[in-house]
């Protein structure tokens, strides 16, 4: 029975969703650790494993991942209609797209999502929502202008799966907590440079106790600045690829027609481009990925989605 | 004393089985009619729509052509089928689709037709509603398909049919209708 996957797919992503905020609030804590006692042994030093600061830092890192957490599910996908600049649009607009998006939303037996626009000849579409009822679906206008409505469906269908599979819900938490560590990284190396900048300056400030302090400081901020962007992200896409086999082959479930799919991934891919509004921080969202360009080798570690000529091998088994 | 209790808890246990099974004839019974009323929803809009269409056509047109007059009849009786369940519908509403495709066929032949902004309007929400039915059609069958085997699964087959969970209907039109939505757009 079709419900049933919903039911296991739903079940999987709740869980996910659950491990990767545990995970991230557990890297929080381990981050404020190494700050606290590197700041201790800068203010007086020598301390042992246990440090009072490192142990008042990890907390206050932890709750403000937890709060981050709860933020991300209330918000998120607000934050990411807004970052990827799709606005919202009634059926007197795109008639069309909206009969398809209702269509495949009675298929799926979920509410009617919202349709949004984003305004670019790049031919791409996503979905986000933290649940069923606050879902959104967006394609792009070049989409809408060379999709024949078969095509259209094919797409949506895929769009409406992440939806009833819950993916939405994953996906955009990934996209905003994934987003902080990325932002905290990219913030600390550039504090980083500044102090090193205004060191240069300020002379014979630092005594050599300080130095000691700050050179361990570089190091650990260094290692959590590299490392934990690129673990962060290894896991957003192993995860994808998965979902995206299964959206595919939900779709072909939802218009019984796995042609449409077919003929409008061949023509995404084609034209897949980057354009505003995508960054390496939502590029997993979209039903192909708008930065990398697909070679033999893009099913390797790091790609979000699965190799073109595999996804519609995979599909023309359905009895395409 | 000990195995009183034993066998109590035994009671309750099925008991509370017992309920679950009902529960789960309720779930079912009643997302099968969510799903019913979806269908009828869409049905009652293609019997709204058709008319507009073919007026719009007869218009352009300038004459009452004999496809016309057939889907207005087909729809009529569809109309008057649908009041009477599933079963009953089925049949009226393959022959109106059947009546819709002559329709579709002859605004492909007509280039004036084609190029009708009202027609083509009309035509694209025709179209949705056919794909529709289809679809919340699709959705139901699933769900009475699941409902029918969880009644008829033991043990809530000996007490199903007394507590008032009859079997449901299936809502069966010919495959080819599927097929209309193709056949328009091209």
């Amino acid at each position: 029975m079709p419900a049933t996957d919903f039911v296991a797919a739903q079940k999987v992503n709740r869980r996910n969703t659950l491990i990767l905020l545990a995970a991230l609030t557990a890297l929080a804590a381990l981050f404020g650790y190494l700050i606290g006692w590197v700041m201790q042994i800068e203010a007086g030093g020598p301390v042992g494993p246990v440090s009072s600061f490192g142990v008042a830092a990890a907390g206050a890192l932890a709750i403000a991942s937890i709060a981050w957490s709860g933020l991300s599910l209330a918000f998120g996908n607000r934050l990411v209609n807004a970052m990827s600049e799709a606005r919202e649009i009634g059926k007197e607009e795109a008639p069309q797209l909206f009969n398809v998006v209702e269509e495949m939303s009675i298929a799926a037996g979920v509410p009617m999502p919202k349709v949004r626009i984003m305004e670019t000849d790049a031919l791409n579409a996503f979905a986000t929502g933290t649940s069923t009822s606050n879902a959104s679906i967006a394609v792009t206008r070049g989409l809408l202008n060379q999709l024949n409505r078969d095509e259209l469906q094919g797409v949506v269908a895929h769009e409406m799966a992440h939806i009833a599979n819950l993916d939405t819900r994953y996906m955009t938490v990934v996209v905003v907590t994934v987003g902080l560590v990325v932002l905290i990284a990219d913030m600390t190396l550039r504090s980083m440079a500044w102090g090193r900048f205004g060191g240069r300056f300020g002379g014979s400030r630092s005594s050599d106790r300080r130095s000691g302090g700050n050179a361990i400081l570089i190091i650990v901020l260094l290692v959590v600045a590299v490392v934990a962007p690129i673990a962060a992200r290894a896991v957003q896409m192993a995860v994808s690829r998965q979902r995206e086999y299964l959206a595919d082959a939900t779709s072909v479930q939802f218009t019984r027609n796995p042609n449409g799919l077919i003929a409008a991934l061949t023509k995404l891919t084609a034209a897949a481009a980057p354009f505003p509004g995508v960054s390496r921080a939502t590029q997993h969202l979209f039903i192909v990925n708008p930065i990398q360009t697909f070679t033999a080798n893009s099913s390797a570690l790091m790609a979000t989605h699965p190799d073109l000529a595999d996804r519609i091998a995979r599909l023309r088994n359905l009895g395409g | 004393m000990t195995a009183l209790w034993i066998a109590l808890g035994i009671v309750v246990l099925i008991v509370l089985w017992l309920i679950m099974i009902y529960n789960g004839l309720v779930a079912g019974r009643t997302q099968a009619q969510a799903a019913w009323s979806q269908i009828d929803v869409q049905l009652k809009r293609r019997h709204d729509l058709i008319p507009n269409l073919v007026q719009v056509v007869k218009d352009a047109m300038g004459y009452e052509q004999e496809t016309l007059t057939k889907v207005i009849q087909a729809r009529n009786s569809a109309v008057a089928a649908s009041a009477a369940g599933p079963a009953q519908a089925a049949p009226a509403e393959a022959a109106l689709s059947q009546a819709t495709r002559g329709l579709f066929a002859l605004v492909e032949s007509y280039p004036q037709l084609k190029a009708n902004d009202n027609v083509k309007q009309l035509q694209e929400e025709l179209t949705t509603t056919e794909n529709k039915i289809a679809f919340a059609r699709q959705f139901y069958n699933d769900s009475v398909a699941s409902y029918n085997v969880r009644r008829q699964s033991f043990p809530a087959v000996m007490a199903a049919q007394s507590l008032g969970f009859g079997p449901m209907e299936l809502f069966n039109m010919p495959e080819t209708e599927r097929e209309v939505p193709k056949v328009a757009l091209r």
